[in-house]
């Protein structure tokens, strides 16, 4: 299985000017501010099962940008509710990632309880019509292209390897400079 | 006018164009005043911590959201206010239904109805009682425009009363 890094170059590499980014809190949003993304960056630091929601938000609002956000397997499993909400309110703008290492890694890589969660299946049952399985970096431009095409919300999920020796940059910018900085 | 109908007037004056709601009875009135709308998008959530972060973003993203929900589901958007609305100085505008109050003869809501008031104090959160008797649209816009000017959260509290 592949370290999350490269799956994330190659995403911010497979964004636009177009796109808005919501990152979920953890080491995405603690590399986000390291990286150079051509979209406007939403980064949380808290609030775990936020970053979808937030997103959903954007996407209404906005329905001529394409929304991603960032998810980790152990916020979605705190509120999976989140994909029926997504799936009733059916916007094609928005992209759900997520990000599937079995640990809650940024609060010191404890397990996720044990259970065999077969997340495609479970945002197809939530109503979600565009699912797909990313198995390596290379893919996911590919991927995310045919999720914009897509004509509701789309969920990619990354089987990522669980690093704990990765070398995860400390947060770096204040929320409130997050908001100010944040324009469309 | 019904109340309901001037709570959405009043979202609709304050250029709200997002209400992110789970209902209860008596959201559920303003809520179908908000599917009448011409200017306000209905959202239907599962959770009340989503309807939190779904009227964000659509602050984030140039609109105004807001946030119908009851009480009980107020008291379980405690982590998201803090992490999400109050850390990023997030405008966020709600209105919650005061179950269990006097006012409220449903004894089950009166535990809710007993907590409500001293969690919002707890939590710092700004807030108002309603005035049905008074004007509903001015109270919920200048809700919103609290919200809005201090970028962060306020609370309108209505009965069952301030909707007939």
């Amino acid at each position: 299985m592949i370290p999350r890094k490269p799956f994330l170059d190659a995403l911010v590499t497979a964004l636009t000017p177009q796109d808005v980014l919501v990152s979920c809190l953890g080491a995405n949003a603690r590399w986000l501010p390291h990286m150079t993304v051509p979209a406007p960056v939403f980064a949380l630091c808290d609030s775990m099962g936020a970053a979808i929601p937030l997103a959903l938000g954007i996407a209404l609002t906005r329905p001529e940008r394409h929304v991603v956000a960032l998810e980790g397997d152990g916020s979605l499993l705190m509120s999976p509710n989140v994909l029926a909400t997504v799936a009733a309110a059916c916007p094609s703008n928005l992209t759900c990632v997520l990000w599937l290492n079995g640990h809650y890694e940024s609060s010191g890589g404890q397990m996720l309880p044990g259970a065999p969660v077969d997340w495609g299946a479970l945002a197809r049952a939530s109503g979600i019509g565009h699912v797909a399985t990313v198995a390596e970096p290379a893919a996911l431009a590919a991927a995310l292209a045919a999720a914009r095409k897509a004509a509701g919300p789309a969920l990619l999920i990354l089987p990522i390897a669980f690093d704990p020796a990765e070398e995860i940059p400390p947060y770096s910018e204040r929320p409130e400079d997050i908001t100010a900085r944040f324009r469309l | 006018m019904s109340g309901a109908v001037a709570i959405v007037r009043g979202l609709e004056d304050a250029g709200v164009t997002l209400a992110a709601s789970v209902p209860d009875t008596w959201i559920g009135k303003i809520m179908a005043a908000v599917r009448a709308s011409a200017k306000v998008r209905a959202v239907d959530v599962a959770r009340e911590e989503e309807a939190v972060a779904v009227a964000c973003g659509a602050n984030l993203a140039g609109g105004r959201g807001a946030v119908l929900i009851q009480n009980a589901g107020l008291l379980n958007c405690g982590g998201i206010l803090a992490g999400l609305v109050e850390l990023y100085r997030l405008p966020c505008f709600f209105i919650v239904s005061l179950r269990g109050d006097h006012r409220d003869p449903v004894y089950y809501h009166a535990p809710k109805g007993r907590v409500t008031e001293a969690t919002l104090q707890a939590w710092r959160l700004p807030h108002a009682l309603a005035d049905g008797k008074g004007d509903l649209a001015a109270q919920v816009k200048r809700g919103v425009e609290f919200s809005v000017e201090s970028r962060g959260p306020f609370v309108l509290l209505v009965s069952g009363e301030d909707l007939a």
